[in-house]
């Protein structure tokens, strides 16, 4: 595996850019860093949001398969994006044109793969990549058009699956997440547990994916360990 | 439940007289086959699946069930629903230990522990019915005119005394080892209410396609449909609510909660409910909660709760044996239970004559029927009297004999003349009430029906229906029909095509009555409220002491509280008063209904949130290196941050701060400040917005320099301080400290949003973005410099104090590096993404080695500030103006900006007001309290004499002596003066110097090293 | 108590916190007497009936917005964006 330091920090892909040569880019970038030492690229391992808080394997309930499957985040880029005053317009036009994604309105999310952009509130968005690098270009691409801030770090991502998924999160979500209510391509911001979320479905399945802060990680998984516990559930690591 | 209902018809006979002598041979809901042993006060009993704990004490003969709350006179079990003010009784044991359990309620399972309560030594000698000997004391209003002299007497002896003789159960002694869920449900329609009203509700909006959800308290759906001998359309009311069920389980969109009881009503649709998911169980199984809160959304709802019986009031109607007749039909009905060998009836109603054919034919004796009504149909009559049993119209029971258990009655007929008839059992049939109290708790009032002689729903809570007995309609074919009807057209109002379909046919009956308020001449204690022990001679007493408005009945007698809140007891507690008032019952008025309609375990509203879950905590980057390296933390607000860190041989914690202090001063150290507020401000107009929210000037601001920020509130107050740093021509980065981090941000969007919409500024919080470290002391630059990338320069021309920079640091990760400083000491703070707080932390102390670097947490970071004389969040308390915290002179002059013209009032520019000033105890030993008052040396303590207080205290390695600052007349003027630190509180009384808030380094040579 | 926010539609009161009245006008730049900011900080009706209060959406899109509620029965009749009404007040006076 590269480093991830220096995958972060050299790498120049455009937000479109797909995971693969983003990989090349960063071994390039990794032999051109020769100055880092060995001890300190082992030094600066960055550290996931869900570490020591998460343990992979089947929990709860032991009988029959898994109600939910729970599938842990990391490496992912996430950078939020407020429209300037009067610049939707623009915004929207950029993000088609550079980038192929348009702007979700209120209570959307615009999901292609592991690449969205997520509403988050008015004239605001979060920009999802595979990884943080990707997401590099967008405050010169979208300069004087929207205020662009990377928030690769802030966030614990979790992807939440499985037939009691929707159960499971019904314990948490005041949110209505009956299919005449939400559904793929829905997003919306509010709490769980007393912590801040951010929550959007990905698939019919139902899939869906929740962020919160990174500080509150071990008592948001607390809380989803809990909820989960009574229909059995799965944890996997996945770095996507 | 489907089988339970099947299970009346094969009748299956295994039970001996032996096991169960009250158990009738055939019939009842009860599973036969699947016999269920538990135990009561130690006694082992067996019951069926099926049973409450109430059917099965029953069928095995048991009446006595508790002791009552004041008078500890013997009860038995009253009704067979959530309504039950006498049998409670303490279920289960050790941790799982829970008082107050309504025997009516509590689902029988295999190896049931339950003991009554409210007795000693035992449930038949109890030594403190001596109570009811001196009932004259505990008459309404006793706490207020007993125990109260002299007052010293109370918390020594009177509570503890009346705690324990008048208590109910006792909690368990451990901490409640099972868990509890929170939920939450969105419906079209909720349909609350599991008897033929709801159910016909629940088909009728169900089968449109609706999203519906029905709540019942029972374990069994179906209501009184599970308690009657009634037929609907051809088949038993059982069997048709077994069917009912079905089809509305064969429903996708429709949810059935059972076991659930809806307890509150609340605004725009919102409905609480707890479902009791284990407690039926011994132990819930393994990771399954034992009960699970439910917060509801519906757009419309049903009321379809039911009814409640009317005891009567008479002379011993408290005795066990004395039940209500409806109760009476459903242990007979249901559970396949005689309550009596030899029972009587007390009705003022047909439905009374009910209970006398429903025991008839259960082949139970019938001892009399007493009606206070005159005419009675012939077919009644003869009814009974071909049973044998005493026919007594126009009369009425006056009392009830026998201590542990009802022996006999006491009856007055239409002539006046007293008969005393043998029987073991009574049934009262006083009629019904609706419950009304979901549709009274948004402070709505229940109305009076002349026709039923009871409140009815009045204005009901928006997209709320009421159908059924809940609306006041008694008859089986009006539940059935109101209930499809409230369906349909709830269904309807939320878009669904549905229709009532036609009702099917059930038997006529007549609901006619005519209540008896209460025995015109009762004979001994009369009870209005079984589980508070009111009387009607305590309500007399109440209407004589002028506590006739019903609010002031209810809290001077009690009755109407608890954990029954008078179910059973109001409305003739305002029959009596409307009697003795002369006015009628409408007129007296109903006390208001809240939430919860019945107790809800403290347990199912803290659901997950207790232990260590009680609040979410939040952790700081370095969290994994301080737990590995013995860090003590302390909670500051939700977060969890590094307190001290204690090494080997420390023993005290001052030792460990000193050190830390010690070594920042004189090497480097390095503390987590990721706490601290992070809000990106960009945009156009970013600058003109800092300018209106900080009181001190940022036009003069470089690209590449911070400064401190200090804003106050629009009152002129200090709301918080910290930096603002400018990373670019239109990019800035404010600091807010940890306590104010959210009111900050949520004051910025007021103001960007409300205030000034106009000025084009974008907010972003970045606080869990960024891990940010202080590196402080002299060696903080050659420390930094070994993480810090080649190619920026951060010696002290290139980054002098105040500077502001984006770097990189250990191979190409981009960071931010602020020359600021809190401890006084050449200081950074060094930011990088959270992901690499823990590398960067790790880094760090490695960097720092060879110059004997520590950690230091928040108690030196806090004894540095108190050293520097910086205000923090004791200084900065809400009631401190800039002035008050010597920040005054950095106002800005020349801009508007929030608290500008509120600061300028004139006692906040008062002279004399408390001013921050520094403090050293002239006797260098003695110790410094926060929280200490500040009088002239010769002063009595007084408020008047109070000159101000000691706000932070801390022992200062640096000056070898504690020290404190803190907030005094004219401080500034007095440096040198000595006053007291008076601190009653801890009995400390110490002569202090004012002095300098400054107390190292005053000139600030330190900083810019 | 539920409350629509126009972003994130219905929402349960817990998201959001209370500010109370949206009337009052903050008295902007050098030229505002104390008076006035005296008035805008501290003068505040307090009717039974109708009234447009501030709320802010905290626990959702952090919006702060405008509610006309009765304050007798807690009927919301409308829920705007604050910034909506305020600019549309500021083009008001402007025209």
């Amino acid at each position: 595996m590269s480093d991830p330091a220096t995958t972060r920090a050299s790498s120049s892909q455009a937000f479109s850019s797909q995971a693969s040569s983003s990989q090349a880019a960063s071994s390039q970038a990794a032999s051109s860093q020769a100055a880092s030492s060995q001890a300190s690229a082992l030094l600066w391992r960055p550290r996931g949001a869900w570490e020591g808080a998460t343990k992979p394997g089947r929990h709860g309930a032991p009988d029959g398969a898994a109600g939910v499957r729970l599938t842990l985040r990391d490496g992912f880029g996430l950078a939020t994006l407020i429209a300037a005053d009067g610049k939707d317009a623009d915004l929207q036009a950029i993000l088609a044109e550079r980038f192929g994604l348009s702007l979700p309105e209120a209570g959307a999310a615009q999901i292609e793969g592991e690449r969205g952009l997520i509403w988050s509130a008015p004239g605001q968005w979060l920009a999802l990549a595979p990884s943080p690098h990707v997401l590099r270009d967008l405050p010169e691409a979208l300069r004087g058009v929207a205020a662009v801030t990377d928030q690769s770090d802030s966030r614990a991502l979790v992807r939440i699956s499985g037939p009691q998924a929707r159960a499971m999160l019904a314990k948490g979500v005041a949110v209505d997440l009956h299919p005449r209510a939400f559904g793929p391509g829905r997003a919306a911001v509010t709490s769980i547990a007393h912590i801040g979320v951010q929550l959007w479905q990905r698939d019919a399945g139902p899939t869906y994916e929740i962020a919160v802060a990174r500080s509150f990680a071990g008592s948001f998984w607390g809380w989803l360990e809990h909820a989960a516990a009574e229909f059995g559930y799965e944890v996997e690591p996945g770095r996507v | 439940m489907t089988t339970l209902a099947l299970q009346r018809a094969e009748a299956p006979v295994s039970a001996t007289s032996a096991d169960q002598p009250f158990r009738t041979a055939t019939g009842g809901l009860i599973d036969r086959n699947r016999p269920r042993d538990f135990s009561f006060d130690g006694r082992r009993l067996t019951g069926y699946h099926g049973d409450t704990l109430a059917s099965a004490l029953l069928a095995n003969g048991v009446r006595l069930v508790g002791r009552s709350f004041k008078y500890h006179r013997p009860r038995g079990i009253l009704s067979a629903g959530s309504e039950e003010p006498n049998a409670l009784v303490e279920l289960r044991s050790g941790a799982r230990r829970e008082p107050n359990t309504r025997a009516t309620m509590a689902e029988l399972y295999e190896g049931l522990e339950a003991t009554s309560q409210n007795r000693w030594p035992s449930l038949a000698l109890d030594a403190l019915s001596v109570n009811a000997l001196l009932s004259p004391i505990f008459a309404a209003g006793f706490y207020y005119k007993t125990f109260m002299w002299p007052a010293g007497l109370w918390e020594k002896l009177y509570e503890p005394m009346i705690r324990r003789a008048a208590g109910l159960g006792r909690a368990a002694d451990a901490p409640d080892p099972d868990t509890y869920d929170h939920a939450h449900a969105h419906c079209d329609v909720l349909v609350i209410g599991g008897g033929p009203a709801g159910l016909a509700a629940a088909l009728a909006a169900g089968r449109s396609g609706a999203r519906v959800i029905l709540v019942d308290e029972d374990f069994a759906t179906g209501g009184r449909l599970l308690a009657e001998r009634r037929e609907i359309g051809g088949v038993s009311g059982a069997e048709w609510a077994a069917r009912a069920v079905a089809e509305l389980e064969s429903l996708p969109e429709v949810r059935i909660l059972t076991r659930t009881t809806l307890f509150g009503v609340y605004d725009h649709g919102a409905y609480g409910a707890v479902e009791r998911v284990s407690d039926h169980l011994a132990v819930p199984a393994p990771h399954a909660p034992r009960q699970r809160l439910w917060r509801i959304v519906a757009r419309r709802a049903v009321l379809a709760a039911g009814a409640i019986e009317r005891p009567h009031v008479f002379g011993g109607n408290d005795r066990p044996g004395v039940m209500l007749a409806g109760a009476v039909r459903t242990y007979l009905n249901r559970y396949g239970v005689l309550p009596g060998r030899r029972l009587a009836v007390f009705t003022s109603s047909d439905d009374g004559w009910r209970t006398a054919a429903d025991a008839i034919a259960a082949g139970g004796g019938l001892a009399a029927v007493i009606d206070t009504r005159t005419s009675v149909p012939p077919h009644l009559r003869r009814m009974a009297e071909a049973a044998g049993a005493r026919v007594v119209t126009g009369g009425y029971v006056a009392g009830a004999k026998g201590h542990l258990g009802l022996s006999a009655i006491q009856v007055v007929d239409g002539y006046h003349s007293t008969e005393t008839i043998a029987c073991d059992g009574l049934a009262m049939a006083n009629g019904w009430n609706p419950v009304v109290h979901l549709d009274s708790h948004l402070s709505r009032r229940p109305v009076w029906d002349e026709a039923i002689h009871a409140f009815v729903p009045g204005a009901l809570p928006s997209g709320m229906q009421a159908a059924g007995a809940a609306a006041g309609r008694f008859t089986l074919a009006e539940c059935l029909e109101t209930g499809a009807r409230a369906g349909a057209e709830a269904a309807t109002a939320c878009g669904f095509e549905a229709s009532a379909e036609a009702v099917p046919q059930t038997d006529p009956e007549s609901v006619a009555h005519t209540p008896l308020w209460r025995a015109p001449k009762p004979r001994g204690k009369a009870f209005v409220d079984f589980q508070n022990d009111v009387a009607a001679s305590d309500v007399e007493l109440a209407h004589r002491e002028g506590f006739r408005a019903v609010e002031l009945l209810k809290r001077y007698t009690t009755l109407g509280m608890a954990t029954d809140q008078g179910k059973t007891s109001n409305l003739a507690g305002l029959s009596i008063m409307a009697e003795l008032t002369g006015k009628d019952i409408p007129s007296v008025g109903t006390t208001v209904f809240r939430p919860p309609f019945t107790p809800v375990a403290i347990g199912a509203f803290a659901g997950h949130h207790r232990g260590k879950e009680f609040r979410a905590t939040r952790h700081v980057p370095s969290h994994a290196w301080a737990e590995e390296n013995g860090c003590v933390f302390v909670e500051t607000g939700l977060w969890l941050r590094p307190a001290y860190f204690p090494k080997a041989g420390e023993t005290d914690w001052l030792d460990t701060v000193v050190r830390e202090v010690e070594t920042v001063r004189t090497k480097v150290g390095i503390c987590d400040v990721t706490t601290l507020g992070k809000i990106d401000i960009q945009g156009r107009d970013a600058l003109a917005f800092i300018e209106r929210v900080c009181a001190n000037p940022f036009g003069t601001l470089p690209v590449g320099k911070a400064r401190y920020a200090v804003l106050l509130r629009e009152d002129g107050f200090v709301m918080d301080d910290g930096t603002v740093a400018r990373l670019a021509e239109t990019h800035y980065v404010m600091t807010a400290s940890t306590a104010n981090a959210a009111r900050v941000m949520q004051h910025l969007e007021f103001c960007r949003q409300w205030l000034w919409p106009e000025l084009d500024v974008q907010l972003a919080s970045i606080s869990e973005q960024w891990a940010q470290y202080a590196v402080a002391g002299p060696r903080a630059r050659d420390t930094l410099r070994r993480i810090v990338d080649p190619g920026f320069d951060i010696s002290n021309q290139a980054f002098p104090f105040l500077a502001a920079a984006e770097i990189t640091v250990g191979g190409g990760i981009p960071a931010r590096l602020f020359r600021i400083s809190f401890s006084g000491e050449l200081a950074y703070e060094l930011a990088v993404p959270a992901a690499y707080g823990d590398a960067a932390w790790r880094a760090l102390m490695q960097a720092g080695l060879p110059y004997g670097i520590t950690a230091y947490g928040s108690e030196a970071l806090s004894v540095m500030r108190i050293e520097k004389g910086h205000a923090a969040g004791a200084e900065i308390n809400g009631q401190t103006t800039a002035r008050d915290l010597g920040l005054g002179g950095m106002l800005a002059k020349k801009k508007d900006y929030i608290g500008r013209l509120m600061k300028e009032r004139p006692a906040l520019t008062d002279p004399d007001r408390p001013i921050l000033a520094g403090f050293r105890p002239v006797d260098p030993s003695d110790r410094l309290r926060a929280g200490a008052h500040f009088l002239a040396l010769d002063a009595e303590p007084s408020l008047e004499a109070d000159e101000g207080v000691m706000t932070s205290v801390a022992y200062s390695p640096s000056l070898r002596s504690w020290i404190g600052i803190g907030l005094i007349r004219r401080g500034t003027e007095r440096h040198g003066e000595r006053v007291r630190a008076y601190d009653p509180v801890r009995g400390a009384d110490i002569e202090v110097e004012i002095c300098s808030p400054v107390f190292v380094d005053p000139k600030e040579e330190k900083l810019r090293v | 108590m539920r409350i629509r926010c126009p972003h994130c539609g219905e929402r349960d009161n817990g998201e959001f916190s209370y500010l109370g009245d949206a009337a009052p006008r903050r008295p902007d730049g050098m030229e505002a007497s104390a008076q006035a900011m005296h008035d805008y900080v501290y003068l505040r009706d307090n009717p039974a009936g109708t009234l447009r209060e501030l709320w802010y959406h905290a626990a959702g899109c952090r919006s702060w917005l405008v509610v006309t509620r009765d304050t007798r029965t807690h009927a919301i009749e409308a829920v705007e964006p604050a910034r909506d009404v305020a600019r549309a007040r500021s083009s008001g006076e402007a025209a």
